[in-house]
Order: C-alpha cells, then sequence, then structure tokens
C-alpha cells in the first residue's frame, strides 16, 4: 500500500488498498506487480545500474522485464511485449525524462497491457488508476471531499479524500489514466497543471501537493473511437505520444491469437478441440491482408474496411467459431464456423465494407489454393 | 620520398572531414584518388564556379551508351574533398583506379556469359538502369564498400557515421586514425581471406585484384616521376593491399593485355534522392541529408575549435548538433502548418539524449533523434516522418554542372537518330505528315512520341483532320534552344532517347492517379515502349484496387481492352493486361450498383455514356465469363429501385440488344417505365437513355412502336405539354430520314392494326362459328 506523506493524511474512509503481493488463485485476475512478482525481486536483484530517484527498477532492467531475457544468474524473463522494442525502449525513456507517455492506438493493441506492467516495474505498484468515461469529474483527478469529516471538524487535510492522482505525485509513483480521450475536454485540462508545473494545488486549504522525484503520467487512448474528446494542443504538448501498432508479421500475430484462444476456451471450457493452426493462419491471414490493404505476397492491394480488424477481433472470431463447432458442428472448426463471425468482423458499415469484403472474395479468396471452402461458405452468407 | 595511405569511407562526411585536417597537415605534392582515370580530362571541371555537387562523373562507351558508369559525389564525399584539395592547391590529381575502358570490355565478356546462363528480359526501365550500374564494383551492394560500418555493426552502431564521428572525436591527430584504420582494415580483411566460409568471402568481386594491380601501378609511376609527398585516397577496403607492396612484375603480369574499349566520360547533375540505396543504387547511402546535416556541422565545430582550443568542445559540438538537427526538423514541420514549438524541441533533445544513455551510446544518432522526433513533435504519427524523411533525412537537393561540360550520352543519341532519321532539328517551324505503314516514318512517329513524353516537344502532333484511318500522324516540328537543356536534365533517366523515355515513364508511372495512368499507357503505346507498358500495367493494378471512384476505373476499361486486342501486333506480353483487364472488370461491376445509386442529371449523362463505353469494350473482349458478369449487372440495374431514368433505359436497351430480354420483355419494362406512376421526367429520362443513338430499333420493332405511341396517347395534354421538350431532345438525335419514316408511320395512323396477326394463319371455319353470338352480344343480331 501507498505510504502516506504527513501533508496528505488518508483519512480512516480511504478504500482499502490491496494487500501485498501474494499468490491467490481466487482471484480472478492479479495485478501485474502481483502476477510477476518474482521476476521483479530477481530483476531488482540483478541490476546494478543506475535509477533515476524512487525508481524501483533502472531503465534498462524495467526493459528487460518487458520484453523478456536472460539474466546474467541464468533467470529467464518472460516477454511481457511481443513487438517492436524500440517502441518500449522510447516509453521507458519518456518516463525516465519525466514527460508523462501518452499510449495510442486501435483497440486491441496492448495499450493498458503495457501500461500496467510499466508502472509495475518502475514504481512496482499499478494501482493507481483513474478510468476515464464521459463522466470522470474533476475529483476524480484532483481530490473529493469526506463530507462527515468536512462538517463535523471544517475543511482539513483529514477531511480531503485524495485521487490517485494525488497519491501518486506524493509517493513519486506512476499514475495511470485510461481511456484519456473519453474524458470530457474540460476535465482532461486540469492534467496540464499536473503535468508542468508538476503540482495540484489545494486552495481549499491553502496548500498544495508537489509532485516527488519518480511521479509521472501513463495515459492511453485509443484513435479509433468515433465521438471521442479529442485532447487539447496544450494538453497534447505535454504528452511524448507513442503509437502501438497492430503486430509486424504474421508469425508474431498468429502466435498471439493462439496463446490467448487455447487459454480462453480452457477458461470457458469449451469442449471444442484447439484449433488447427491452419485455421487461425487464415483468419489471421485475412485479417492483415484486409487491414493492410495488400496481399500477403504484396501483388495485390485491397480495400480497407472500416472496422480496425485488431488481433483482439481475431481471437474472437476463433473463439466464436470453436463455440459454434463445438455446439452445433462435429467439434472440429471449419471454414462455415467461422465465416459468420469473420463476415461479422469485416462487414461494419453494412454498404461500404460490403464491396470490401465481395472484391475481397472474388478477387484473393476464389483464386487462391486450398481456400475454395472459404469462398463457398462465404458465398452462401451473401 | 613517402606514400601516406588514407583509407576512406565512400561518402563519409567524417573522413571527408579528416581527410581535409590529414592533407593540410600533410602538404602532398600530388594526390591519387581511387577513381576512373578515363575521366580525368573532366576533372578541372569539378573548381569551376558553376559545379554544384550532387554531381556524378559519367564514363560510357559512345558506341554503346547503355555501357555507362556513374560516380556520383557529393560535398561530403572525402574523394570529392581530396580532388577540390589538389585541384585548388594546384597540384597534380589523379585516378588511379581500373580504367572504365577495360572494364568495359571485360564487363562485356562477363556478361554474354550471365545471358547465356539466365535468359530473363530485363522486368522494367529500372532495372536496365541498375544493370549498367552495376558494371561498377564500386556501386555493388557488397558491404565490404563500408567496411567501417562492419566494424560500427560489431561495436553495437546501427550507423557506420555515428561511430566514425565517436572515433574521430576522441582522436587529436587524425594521421594516427587513418593508421588505425589501416590495423583495423588488415585484420578485417586476413580475418575474411583465412576464413572461406564467412558470408563476406562470398562478395569477393573476381576484379577486385585487378583494380588493386592498377592503383598500386599508378602509386609506382608517381614515385618514379620524383614526387615527395604522394597522398593516395582510397576506399578503406584498399588500403592494406596499397600499404604491403608486392613485386612490381606481378602487377605488370596481371595487367598485361587486358582488353580495350573505347569511352567518354563527362560530368552530370545527380540528386541526393539518387545517392539513396531504396534508389537500387548499391554504394548509395541512406541519408545523405542527414551526411550533409554532419558536414555542416563538423565544418562548423572545426571553426569553433580553432578559437577555443578547448578539448570540451568536441561533445558540445555533437550535442548542438543533435539541437541544431531538431530545430531543423521543427521548422520543416511549422512550413507544413504542423505545431511544433521550441518546447517541444527541448523535449525531444532530452528524449533522444535520453534514449541513446538507455542505449549505451555517448550520444544520440540518426535513429535515436527519428524516433524522439516522432513521439514528441509529431504527436507517435508516422506521416510527418516521410516528410522529413524526404526532405530532411535524403534531401531534394539537385545538382549543376557547368555550360562548358562535354556532351552526354542522351544528347549524342538523339543526333545520331535525327540523323538516321533524316529529321533535321529547325528554329522555323515545319509540318510532317507520317505514313506509319512506311517503317522510316514508324520509327520517326516513336522518337517523336518518346520525346513528348520527356517533356521536350520537338514535335507537336496535329489532328489528322479529314484523311480516315488511323496509320497517319501529322506533326508539327519546332526546336527551341531550351531543349537541350531539358535534353540534359533528362540524362538522368537514361543515356538513350529509349531508355530515359522508359525509365521516365516508369518513374512517373508510380506516382500517377488512375485517369494519368490511362493517359500515360495511350502515350506509352504510341511511343512503343513495350517495357514500359508492363510496368503500368502493374501500378495500374494496384490503384484500380484503391480506387473508389467508378467513373476512373469505367474509363480506363476501354483504353485497355484496346491493348489487348492490338497486344499481339505490337508484341506485348498481353497475359499481364489481360488480368488487369479481367480485375477491373470484376471492380467495376461490383462496385456500379452503388456507383450508379443516386446520380444527378449530369452525372448520368456522363454514367450512361461510361455504361455504353464499357459494354463496347466488353464485346469487343469476347470472353463469355466477363460478358455474363457484365450482363447480371446490367440486369440488377434495370431493377434497381430509384435509378437514375437515363442510365435504367439505357440499360435495358444494352440487354435487349444483347438479346437477353425478349421484344416482350422488353416492351413490359417499356411500360411499366412510362406508366403514369412514373415521374414524367423520370420517364422521359429512360426514354432518352432507352432510345439515344439510333431511332431504328423503333422504326423496326413495332411491338416496341406499339407501346410507345399507347404511352403518347393516354397522356393527359398538360403532361404531354411538359414532357414535350424532353421527348423532343431524344427525337431531335435520331437522323433526318428515321424522324421523316416515323412521322409517315403516324400519318398513317394504322397503329392499332394488329401488326403481328397474319392474315391466313387462323382457321377461318372455326372462326366463322362464333360470329353468330358475338353479333347477338353486340345486337345487331339480323
Amino acid at each position: 500500500m501507498a505510504t502516506t506523506k504527513s501533508k496528505t493524511q488518508h483519512p480512516d474512509s480511504q478504500p482499502p488498498t490491496p494487500d501485498p503481493p501474494s499468490p491467490n488463485s481466487s482471484l480472478l485476475r492479479e495485478h501485474a506487480e502481483q502476477q510477476f512478482a518474482h521476476e521483479l525481486e530477481e530483476l531488482a536483484k540483478a541490476d546494478t545500474r543506475q535509477r533515476p530517484p524512487n525508481w524501483k527498477l533502472s531503465p534498462w532492467a524495467v526493459a528487460i522485464y518487458l520484453l523478456g531475457g536472460k539474466l546474467d544468474n541464468g533467470f529467464e524473463v518472460s516477454p511481457k511485449y511481443i513487438g517492436n522494442r524500440r517502441l518500449m525502449e522510447v516509453a521507458i525513456a519518456t518516463l525516465a525524462t519525466d514527460r508523462a507517455l501518452l499510449l495510442y492506438g486501435v483497440p486491441g493493441t496492448a495499450k493498458s497491457w503495457v501500461s500496467e506492467h510499466l508502472a509495475a516495474a518502475v514504481s512496482g505498484d499499478s494501482t493507481m488508476l483513474i478510468q476515464g468515461t464521459a463522466g470522470t469529474s474533476e475529483e476524480a483527478i484532483r481530490y473529493g471531499w469526506n463530507y462527515a469529516r468536512l462538517l463535523a471538524d471544517g475543511p482539513s487535510m483529514e477531511a480531503l479524500v485524495a485521487s490517485p492522482m494525488m497519491r501518486a505525485m506524493a509517493d513519486g509513483k506512476i499514475a495511470r489514466v485510461e481511456e484519456l480521450t473519453r474524458i470530457p475536454s474540460d476535465v482532461q485540462d486540469t492534467l496540464i497543471t499536473v503535468l508542468s508545473e508538476k503540482t495540484l494545488p489545494v486552495p481549499e486549504l491553502n496548500t498544495e501537493v508537489q509532485a516527488t522525484k519518480g511521479f509521472s503520467v501513463i495515459a492511453t487512448a485509443n484513435n479509433r473511437d468515433r465521438g471521442v474528446n479529442e485532447l487539447s494542443s496544450a494538453l497534447k504538448r505535454r504528452f511524448n505520444t507513442v503509437i502501438l501498432p497492430v503486430p509486424n508479421t504474421i508469425e508474431e500475430e498468429v502466435s498471439i491469437v493462439q496463446q490467448r484462444v487455447t487459454s480462453l476456451g480452457r477458461a470457458l471450457e469449451l469442449p471444442a478441440e484447439v484449433p488447427a493452426l491452419e485455421e487461425i493462419q487464415r483468419v489471421v491471414t485475412i485479417f492483415r491482408e484486409l487491414r493492410g490493404g495488400v496481399t500477403i505476397d504484396g501483388k495485390t492491394k485491397l480495400k480497407s474496411p472500416t472496422g480496425t480488424l485488431s488481433p483482439a477481433e481475431a481471437i474472437s472470431v476463433v473463439n466464436s467459431g470453436m463455440s459454434l463447432s463445438a455446439h452445433f458442428g462435429d467439434g472440429s472448426l471449419t471454414a462455415s464456423d467461422l465465416i459468420s463471425g469473420l463476415v461479422g468482423a469485416v462487414v461494419k458499415d453494412p454498404i461500404q465494407d460490403q464491396v470490401v469484403w465481395k472484391e475481397y472474395l472474388e478477387t484473393v479468396v476464389k483464386e487462391r489454393d486450398g481456400w475454395k471452402d472459404l469462398y463457398r461458405a462465404s458465398r452462401v452468407m451473401l | 620520398m613517402s606514400i601516406h595511405i588514407f583509407g576512406i569511407r565512400h561518402h563519409g562526411p567524417g573522413s571527408a572531414r579528416s581527410l581535409c585536417e590529414a592533407l593540410t597537415q600533410l602538404q602532398p605534392d600530388i594526390v591519387l584518388v581511387e577513381g576512373p582515370p578515363d575521366a580525368e580530362a573532366v576533372l578541372p571541371l569539378l573548381i569551376d564556379s558553376q559545379m554544384r555537387p550532387p554531381v556524378a562523373l559519367l564514363v560510357y562507351s559512345p558506341e554503346n551508351p547503355q555501357q555507362a558508369a556513374y560516380y556520383p559525389f557529393a560535398v561530403f564525399s572525402p574523394e570529392w574533398q581530396a580532388i577540390h584539395y589538389g585541384l585548388t592547391q594546384q597540384i597534380p590529381v589523379r585516378f588511379m583506379d581500373l580504367p572504365q575502358t577495360h572494364r568495359f570490355a571485360m564487363g562485356m565478356a562477363d556478361k554474354e556469359q550471365e545471358f547465356a546462363n539466365q535468359e530473363q528480359p530485363p522486368e522494367d526501365g529500372e532495372k536496365a538502369e541498375t544493370e549498367s550500374l552495376e558494371a561498377l564494383p564500386q556501386l555493388t551492394p557488397n558491404p565490404y564498400d563500408d567496411p567501417l560500418s562492419l566494424l560500427a555493426q560489431a561495436a553495437g552502431y546501427s550507423d557506420g557515421e555515428r561511430w566514425w564521428e565517436h572515433l574521430v572525436e576522441q582522436r587529436q591527430d587524425s594521421t594516427e586514425l587513418f593508421a588505425a584504420i589501416l590495423e583495423a582494415m588488415t585484420v578485417l580483411r586476413s580475418h575474411i581471406e583465412t576464413n572461406p566460409q564467412s558470408p563476406l568471402s562470398n562478395l569477393h568481386s573476381p576484379l577486385e585484384p585487378y583494380r588493386e594491380a592498377y592503383m598500386r601501378k599508378t602509386i609506382r609511376e608517381a614515385e618514379k616521376q620524383g614526387f615527395q609527398r604522394i597522398a593516395v585516397v582510397c576506399g578503406a577496403w584498399h588500403a592494406p593491399a596499397l600499404a604491403t607492396m608486392p613485386p612490381a612484375k606481378e602487377d605488370v603480369a596481371l595487367l598485361k593485355g587486358l582488353p580495350k574499349l573505347k569511352v567518354e566520360a563527362t560530368w552530370v547533375p545527380w540528386t541526393y534522392g539518387r545517392l539513396t540505396i531504396s534508389r537500387g543504387y548499391g554504394a548509395g547511402i541512406e541519408s545523405p541529408g542527414w551526411y550533409q546535416h554532419l558536414w555542416e556541422q563538423g565544418k562548423r565545430s572545426v571553426g569553433k575549435a580553432s578559437l577555443l582550443k578547448n578539448s570540451t568542445q568536441s561533445s558540445l559540438g555533437t550535442t548542438s548538433s543533435s539541437i541544431r538537427w531538431m530545430t531543423k526538423v521543427a521548422r520543416l514541420l511549422r512550413k507544413q502548418d504542423l505545431d511544433a514549438s521550441s518546447a517541444s524541441v527541448i523535449e525531444a533533445v532530452r528524449l533522444a539524449e535520453t534514449l541513446a544513455a538507455l542505449r549505451d551510446r555517448p550520444l544520440p544518432g540518426l535513429p535515436e533523434l527519428n524516433e524522439a522526433t516522432q513521439t514528441v513533435l509529431c504527436f507517435g504519427d508516422s506521416l510527418p516522418m516521410q516528410l522529413i524523411q524526404q526532405q530532411l533525412i535524403v534531401g531534394e537537393r539537385l545538382g549543376k554542372v557547368p555550360a562548358e561540360t562535354p556532351m552526354i550520352p542522351l544528347q549524342q543519341d538523339l543526333q545520331r537518330q535525327q540523323k538516321r532519321l533524316r529529321l533535321k532539328p529547325a528554329a522555323t517551324e515545319t509540318t510532317l505528315d507520317l505514313d506509319l505503314r512506311k517503317p522510316l516514318d514508324l520509327e520517326r512517329s516513336h522518337l517523336l512520341h518518346r520525346l513528348n513524353l520527356l517533356e521536350i516537344p520537338w514535335g507537336r502532333q496535329q489532328s489528322t483532320g479529314n484523311t480516315k484511318g488511323t496509320f497517319r500522324e501529322s506533326w508539327r516540328l519546332q526546336w527551341q534552344p531550351e531543349f537541350a537543356i531539358h535534353l540534359i536534365e533528362a540524362g538522368i533517366w537514361g543515356n538513350t532517347i529509349e531508355t530515359a523515355a522508359m525509365t521516365w515513364t516508369c518513374d512517373r508511372a508510380n506516382q500517377a492517379n488512375l485517369p494519368n495512368l490511362t493517359k500515360l499507357i495511350d502515350q506509352t503505346l504510341l511511343a512503343n515502349l513495350p517495357q514500359a507498358v508492363v510496368r503500368l500495367m502493374k501500378c495500374l493494378e494496384s490503384e484500380a484496387a484503391l480506387a473508389s471512384d467508378m467513373a476512373h476505373l469505367m474509363n480506363a476499361l476501354p483504353p485497355l481492352v484496346n491493348v489487348t486486342r492490338y497486344g499481339t501486333v505490337r508484341q506485348f506480353e498481353t497475359t499481364t493486361v489481360g488480368h488487369v483487364v479481367n480485375g477491373l472488370i470484376t471492380r467495376i461491376c461490383i462496385g456500379l450498383p452503388i456507383a450508379a445509386a443516386s446520380l444527378d442529371d449530369d452525372a448520368a449523362t456522363q454514367m450512361h455514356q461510361q455504361v455504353n463505353d464499357v459494354n463496347g469494350a466488353i464485346a469487343i473482349l469476347q470472353q463469355p465469363d466477363a460478358l455474363e458478369m457484365w450482363q447480371q449487372v446490367l440486369l440488377q440495374l434495370a431493377d434497381q429501385q430509384g435509378l437514375h431514368g437515363l442510365v435504367a433505359g439505357r440499360c435495358c436497351r444494352l440487354l435487349f440488344e444483347a438479346g437477353v430480354f425478349q421484344p416482350e420483355d422488353t416492351a413490359r419494362r417499356l411500360g411499366l417505365a412510362l406508366s403514369t406512376a412514373s415521374e414524367p421526367a423520370q420517364a422521359a429520362a429512360w426514354i432518352e437513355g432507352f432510345l439515344a443513338g439510333s431511332g431504328l430499333s423503333l422504326l423496326h420493332n413495332p411491338t416496341l412502336w406499339q407501346v410507345l405511341d399507347d404511352w403518347v396517347a393516354q397522356l393527359s395534354s398538360e403532361t404531354f405539354t411538359a414532357i414535350l421538350p424532353l421527348l423532343r431532345r431524344t427525337f431531335s438525335t435520331f437522323a433526318a430520314p428515321e424522324r421523316r419514316q416515323m412521322g409517315e408511320r403516324v400519318r398513317q395512323g394504322n397503329s392499332h392494326t394488329p401488326v403481328f396477326v397474319k392474315a391466313g394463319s387462323f382457321d377461318s371455319d372455326r372462326a366463322d362459328s362464333v360470329l353468330p353470338l358475338v353479333a347477338q352480344l353486340l345486337g345487331i343480331a339480323p
């Protein structure tokens, strides 16, 4: 739990913070620092490099934690992010320069995942979290009041309910803001003072909370949503932006999808057998080709549909295909089980995407060897 | 007497700077540079006041200008600086590489073998160009052209230049530095020679021993002539071979009896874009603009150093190099109306430095600077990075050569062709009529069309006027003096008019959109450049896939179908075209129903024409599959609700002509479209679309006539008055005799005669038996 400074005494009404890391199998999901406590510990032991103030690990060790690797003592660190090494280095360097980090990208590209692990590795605590919604208020970012205390004792530090942002500042930790662009613009701008002056004034008490060294903010936002509140340029300028891309190579993406599908199938206790690698490859190929606007062999250009076609959607297509085949088919994944989910994922706009999908069927699927079953199945669907 | 060997990095600004310093210190009385001795005659032009790098030395064989070698120089090329130093100091400067006169002759033999082995023709224009470039080992993509970057990679740097920078700056005495390079190269070379399985050893060019022998020979000659301080500037790779001289006899024996070929040399303007690797130019550098920046920075910090005489200045100089670079980036972004404040520049520099620290680099290099730029200044967006790549990292600098530069091969080729085809350039305007059935005239036409492609409008094509037939062309010729300059500029594209036009077209094709591509294809066909057509097809295919404008797609189809039709005559590879055509038809068929919905009158008129054209093209194509698909779409269009009448009417008519609709069906549709429930304007548009072009079907199809007549007859007088102008518009397009015939037919007024009943085709006995009952019913019983 966060240590408290004299200026920001936590009132008793503070919700209980999680217990120190302990493997607890009854939890549906553990925090990163709980799940990987062992790795963090080993890294801290092996890490001899210079650590920025209040960092639990050196930037170099944070990079190993995220990207995986072998320590000198032979300890194997599992990779948390599969993809471009340079992007992670930029993200870590950003935090080391005390700038705020904005992770940007289409849904399903591991933004929140990276943010959680970064916070866990840098400050050993990924729980300083503000979830951005259309209803996020200024109190959620600054502070609120315990009204019983306020009425009883008048305004005091004890009656003040600190936000995760305030606590992170006081403790020199990383605060996380999820879905920054969902927060209304006027509330977003509260962050400007925090990020540039590194202080949070409390005018009611004529005091302020100044950020301790080590404090920084990681925000995530997605660039495909409609109806979001674009960041003002004043705020945007205070963030270093890293765009997380969809996986680079087909092998990378296939392995991500396969891993997730297998573990999800186990969690949901689907009776279907684990899908053949080639079906997953086919789905991923279709997704990559339509997303990239060019066939894998690079010979034919294609139109791209309006949807995002992220790996997360590929996972759900394969998953729904599995459950279809388990409950209504013979238990093994076939083209006709996949096709409804596939069309649903691709055709988001009934007119434009329909054209895209039809063109794809006629120019690519029809002529590809071994894809006849898919072509026939989709002709039935249309 | 002493020989000083300076192993350099081709196009390395760091090398150039240390070389300049070393030369000033050494004060040599002769400079020997790795380069073609054939080009020594044009060397003095290098210090001409009009000379602006980047330029390239072009050595070519006048008999066969395809055989040419380019030696590009930028201001930061060490060779350039060495020659410049020598010429300004007025000491002899000599090239010492194996002369191209031998290399071309040897290459010829090589190439013949190569062609025998693989009979594949070059894919496109660019290939032809790179092939001629490959005649030069210096330009082949071998890592040992830049062995320093090998060492840099071994030291964990991504950029050899950055590594070199650090190397240079940590040393005070730059002559010692060259000794160190010599040592490193000696080790590297002996390592490769003793490890034949090393991947590098395959890259050994068979020409290497000859080149190095010739270099040694040149050095020996200089020694014999009594020069005291000989400066030898060569690629670092060659340095060890020149440092330890084998007996002169061996070299003489090796170089004896080499074949020879006549060559000439000249300067041509070059661009930074063409210095890059991405243009398929082997020894190129990825970032000429960045190197230019380093070169300028280096000169600046050297200037400072002489003032400050402070050992800390070097690191200061490089930090300011990142700052200056970031500022350049920010200014570029601002010019493009993208936000880039000074505060962001500060943050970007900080991030670049932290990144460098994270990666254990003492100073940020280009990758760090780029990543920082993208993250801070571009908000993670990669699009502005392309701009930075293009304008700053590569740079758009174009070189200039003095006016007295010898003529380039392209000019000579044009003169040759003019002589051969008996076309004299004259400043006065003359007309020229060509009969393309004659071979000479055909070739003339090709030449003029090719020049037009290269934007040298010597001849302007006139419309042939009254003469019918496609075998005639009429040109108006006038030679303008500025064409000579255009020719020099076009020299970048190739050494003959044909290859230049081809390369140029291929280059243009990469940037063109669909309508421009269609136009280019027309021009290229006339200029007879089959290889360019193949390339154009590829571009067209990928453009067509992305095109959302149906009009463009539909316009592209007819000329392509023409290509397939005439393809065999002009010896194209028609399968590629066929593939593209099929793709186009598929896309048109899928997209047309949506594109045709909700059109206004103007758009509908255009669509009407395009549907006609596509229909004609598909008819020419004579492919049952395509025809069936097309007719399916027409059928769908004819039934589509809310389609503009003009298009719907035309679809109905096309299907009627194709025999898909029976006359009865057509009549039903006509009646339906013209029934009172339809908007009068819509109905009139429909009839216009249906009948436009010819009234003959109206005259010769009585069913059609009947339906139309009934429709007109049942119109109320107000509606008729309202529609009359629209109807008139359609009917006035018919030829006068057709109209007269229609008029006569209407005047006869017997349109109610049951024309389809022929006398004698019924049984009169049985008919008679009905008559009494009919009479009774009508009340006329006797």
